[in-house]
């Protein structure tokens, strides 16, 4: 398919077509077109009510991101590291949303459009929750749309006080997060990173005390679980569950000996992203709030 | 019986000591649990003891023993003190087919682990000892086809996991060697597979020693020389595949375990074969109870295989002065077919080649859509404007990488060398690893960790090979142990799962992306300059090949001439590596395709390595580019993609 600057023309006619259709906030988008390399962005930037014309590793979206829905008029820009510019260009964009992690891109991606960096994860960035809010503040400031941050961040706060109310008075144990990368080893997810301050926020303690990377996870063996005190610790794991853990699991000694193994003591939700920003955490929130609420 | 001679107290003496130490440390690790007091019903801390350390402990035993007893095996079939599961490549193949087989047919790993890391290991010693058999089991020629493929299989695999599963790196853990144990199923499924091969290695080590004698005395003793040989590589073969397949790759235990039998004073091959497992056994035994120890109180986590490797390789170099060198004169091939055409045809061609795919990867490409567009009207100049630059640094990438592997074919005598193996990317890699983790500056300030690293390696080969006057096997198996080193570490920071990491195996997997205008007129220029200087030392290079007598009798200067060779293709290396990787094998392509098409004497060779290495690099480039648009495959990766089966046929066509 040669592209033409007429049907450039029909698929912005297009993607502004359906900006019209997810929420009441979306008036003035239409003018900006802006590029996401960075799925919490990304996510972030449909709160906003605007709609990104491109973001990266759209094709990882359902795996890793799923909410929110994303339109398929979105077009892929293939991987954040390296991002497809011949295509960035052909887009046209006014603004590219990146992360200090892509720095190296900066100076070819100036030339293309203005360029918003956002920093959510840093080595002293602290509580990731609240860098991902002070991020979105600044990115609603840089486009426009600071009354429509303060509604999205209200009804986050509004979404995790309903989580919070839920579970209170309920006798709630500890959970402990993981991923599991194979039958013996398990990725946990603690302070200060945004699954932690996620739970935090919803008031469920996190069984796994110890610190981790400014990243809010560490890598163990599945053994070192078991310094974990609190018999009651509920372990939820997150999908992708790697094929033929959790048989394998099941076969270990060690395993079986573990609090978790008893039936109900370990849930498998659906996909989170660990490295997202407000709509991650809430995401994150729902599920185990669910998870937890069922069982309680 | 053999326990009471006394040759045998040394070797004994060093399993004691080892066995001790591991004792120590593992003391430490299970005495405060033993010394705890009791609880009634939950007491994890004895259940961690019983199902996760001691597992451990036995699995370290067992895998140790396993690889001393490869590595033995391998030693003393292929009578070279240099081979093991890591420097034939065995452990690489393996752990290659695993990561394959585990990214696109994860079904096959629940039953048939064992039989995909058997296949991948057997895949890895058909190439590494087939190759050798042709080479009359040159030691060094052997050990430097292993650790080419063995490079090839760990880049490969770490490469392939990177593109496919960026937030799940267990199979990096996997890859680097991870001894946690949550039950008793490995270690026990372990020790009745190896204890099955080593009933069949005991049977066959009445006729393995008669090997010692040399072939025609074993084979006038009535040793079927052929059948044992292959019976003996299929025990090691399959132990490696074993031990592979159930903990990972874990690096240099199957060398160094022999030699420490030797130092020792075991010399009797049955000597040699029953104190390597014991003392492989007790060394591992050692070094991971002392990292569980090290690790507890870090809280990182470390993969044991990596580590090993780390303290491994080094002794691989220590080693090189203890092997005995010939220096073989290359084989003339002699060519029967008379040769239709003079050098010009094929240069002419080459060149033509190179022209086409320059002008198709210029103007060719893939839309927003996917469709394949033609470059043309709006967007020309901009897009130009970025895809140029890759290019023209591709092809002067290429063009080095090909020329560097003519003048180390022609110095060494050996088909198998190629750039990467001087160890001078690994270098750069390295450079770079420290600029992430340590430093984390900008990207100008990894580009010149990179040129510091691969500078500082060629250093410190070329020092540690001034001795031998730059023998080129001591120059190339020092770079292949560096390389073996970095690996380890770049090992171990990627499985550590820091997404630094991701930074890191971009680096290494050799992609274009971020080379600008400048950065690429820079590549080309230096291009120009060190291929017309490799041009003008065509002399040297027409007769080094004769060897060092016929060489030193024309009068060339042996050390002088060798040093500035090397240091030649190793700056072609570094500047290439800085935009390709360390992994692209166009400089093993090159030259062979050019000898291949007549080009034969060291000039028109070089030219047409030139034109073929560049060709293929800029080909690779655009394959990457387009073949899964928006998503990139580096062009390093692509290359090496071509460069595998290359290598086989290559291999499989020198009867």
């Amino acid at each position: 398919m040669k592209i033409s600057r007429r049907s450039f023309t029909l698929l912005a006619a297009a993607a502004a077509g359906t900006v019209s259709m997810p929420g009441p906030l979306l008036a003035e988008a239409a003018g900006q077109r802006i590029v996401s390399l960075d799925y919490g962005l990304a996510s972030t930037l449909l709160s906003l009510g605007v709609q990104p014309v491109g973001i990266s590793e759209l094709a990882d979206w359902n795996k890793w991101v799923v909410e929110p829905h994303l339109p398929s008029s979105v077009v892929d820009l293939g991987s954040s590291y390296e991002v497809d510019l011949e295509i960035l260009i052909q887009l046209k964009p006014d603004i590219i949303l990146t992360t200090p992690y892509l720095d190296e891109l900066l100076p070819r991606l100036r030339p293309i459009a203005k360029v918003l960096r956002l920093e959510v994860f840093t080595p002293d960035g602290g509580p990731v929750l609240e860098a991902a809010t002070a991020a979105t503040r600044t990115l609603a400031t840089g486009i426009g749309r600071e009354q429509q941050a303060d509604q999205f961040l209200r009804r986050s706060d509004v979404f995790f006080e309903g989580c919070r109310e839920r579970l209170a008075g309920k006798a709630i144990p500890p959970v402990a997060l993981v991923t599991f990368m194979d039958a013996r080893h398990a990725r946990i997810y603690s302070a200060p990173g945004l699954f932690h301050n996620a739970l935090e926020r919803i008031g469920v303690r996190n069984a796994w005390t110890r610190q981790s990377n400014f990243w809010g996870f560490e890598t163990i063996g599945i053994e070192e679980l078991s310094s974990i005190g609190d018999p009651d610790a509920r372990l939820i794991a997150f999908d992708p569950v790697p094929p033929g853990v959790l048989s394998k699991l099941a076969e270990s000694a060690l395993w079986q000996m573990l609090p978790f193994s008893r039936p109900g003591q370990l849930s498998v939700v659906p996909p989170a992203l660990m490295f997202g920003m407000v709509n991650e955490a809430m995401r994150f929130a729902g599920l185990v709030t669910n998870v937890l609420d069922q069982d309680a | 019986m053999i326990a009471l001679r006394h040759d045998n107290l040394g070797p004994g003496l060093v399993v004691f000591l080892l066995l001790c130490g591991g004792c120590v440390a593992s003391w430490f690790l299970i005495q405060p649990t033993l010394w705890g007091t009791v609880e009634p019903g939950y007491d994890i801390e004895r259940m961690v003891l019983y199902y996760s350390t001691l597992p451990r402990l036995a699995t370290a035993l067992l895998a140790g023993a396993a690889l001393a007893l490869s590595g033995a095996l391998f030693q003393q079939v292929l009578r070279n003190p240099l081979a093991d599961p890591t420097t034939l490549g065995v452990s690489a193949g393996a752990n290659l087919a695993l990561v394959v087989v585990s990214l696109f047919m994860p079904g096959l790993l629940g039953a048939g682990r064992d039989l995909v890391a058997l296949l991948g290991s057997a895949a890895a010693a058909a190439i590494v000892v087939g190759f050798g058999a042709r080479r009359g089991f040159s030691p060094y020629s052997l050990v430097l086809s292993g650790l080419v493929v063995s490079l090839w299989c760990g880049g490969l695999s770490a490469i392939l996991t990177y593109l496919n599963q960026r937030y799940l790196a267990s199979l990096f853990i996997w890859g680097a060697g991870s001894l946690a144990q949550q039950s008793w199923v490995i270690p026990l499924s372990l020790a009745w597979k190896i204890a099955g091969v080593a009933i069949v290695c005991a049977l066959v080590i009445r006729p393995l020693s008669l090997l010692d004698l040399g072939e025609s005395s074993s084979s006038s003793l009535g040793v079927k020389l052929a059948r044992l040989r292959i019976l003996v590589v299929g025990c090691a073969v399959t132990l490696a595949a074993f031990v592979t397949s159930a903990v990972g790759v874990i690096g240099f235990i199957g060398l160094v375990a022999p030699t420490l039998a030797r130092l020792s004073g075991a010399r009797r091959p049955v000597q040699m074969i029953v104190w390597s497992p014991l003392i492989g056994a007790a060394l591992l035994f050692l070094t991971d109870s002392v990292l569980q120890l090290l690790a507890g109180g870090l809280g990182d986590f470390l993969p044991t295989g990596a580590v090993t490797a780390i303290f491994g390789s080094p002794l691989l170099l220590a080693l090189l002065p203890w092997l005995k060198v010939r220096h073989r004169i290359q084989q003339a091939v002699v060519r029967q077919r008379q040769r239709r055409w003079s050098t010009r045809v094929p240069a002419t061609v080459a060149l033509a080649g190179m022209l086409v795919i320059v002008a198709l990867s210029l103007f060719v490409g893939r839309g927003p859509g996917g469709g394949w567009t033609v470059l043309s009207g709006e967007f020309l100049h901009d897009i130009l404007a970025i895809r140029a630059p890759k290019v023209f640094a591709a092809l002067g990438s290429g063009a080095m990488l090909g020329v560097a592997g003519s003048i180390l074919q022609r110095l060494t005598g050996n088909e198998m060398a190629s750039p990467e193996v001087l160890g001078i990317s690994a270098g750069a890699t390295f450079g770079v690893a420290i600029a992430l983790f340590a430093v984390a500056p900008g990207f100008a300030g990894q580009f010149a960790f990179a040129v510091t690293g691969a500078i500082m390696v060629l250093a410190v080969i070329l020092l540690s090979s001034r001795r031998s006057n730059f023998a080129p096997e001591r120059v190339l198996l020092a770079g292949i142990a560096l390389s073996a080193m970095v690996d380890a570490v770049v090992g171990v920071l990627s499985s550590t799962g820091d997404p630094r990491a991701v930074l890191l195996m971009r680096w290494m997997s050799g992609s274009t992306y971020l080379v600008d205008g400048t950065t690429a007129s820079v590549e080309v220029a230096i291009g120009a300059v060190l291929i017309a200087l490799a041009l003008a030392a065509r002399r040297w290079l027409d007769i080094l090949p004769l060897g060092a007598a016929p060489s030193s009798a024309v009068g060339i200067p042996l050390a002088c001439s060798r040093l500035a060779l090397f240091g030649l293709a190793g700056l072609m290396t570094a500047a290439a590596t800085l935009t390709v990787g360390p992994l692209s094998f166009v400089g093993l392509m090159g030259p062979h395709l050019a000898r291949e098409a007549g080009l034969t004497r060291a000039l028109p060779q070089m030219v047409g390595a030139a034109l073929i290495g560049g060709g293929l690099m800029v080909l690779a480039d655009l394959i990457g580019r387009t073949a899964v648009a928006p998503y990139q495959i580096p062009a390093g990766l692509v290359s090496a993609l071509i460069g595998a089966p290359f290598l086989m046929i290559l291999l499989s066509r020198r009867q």
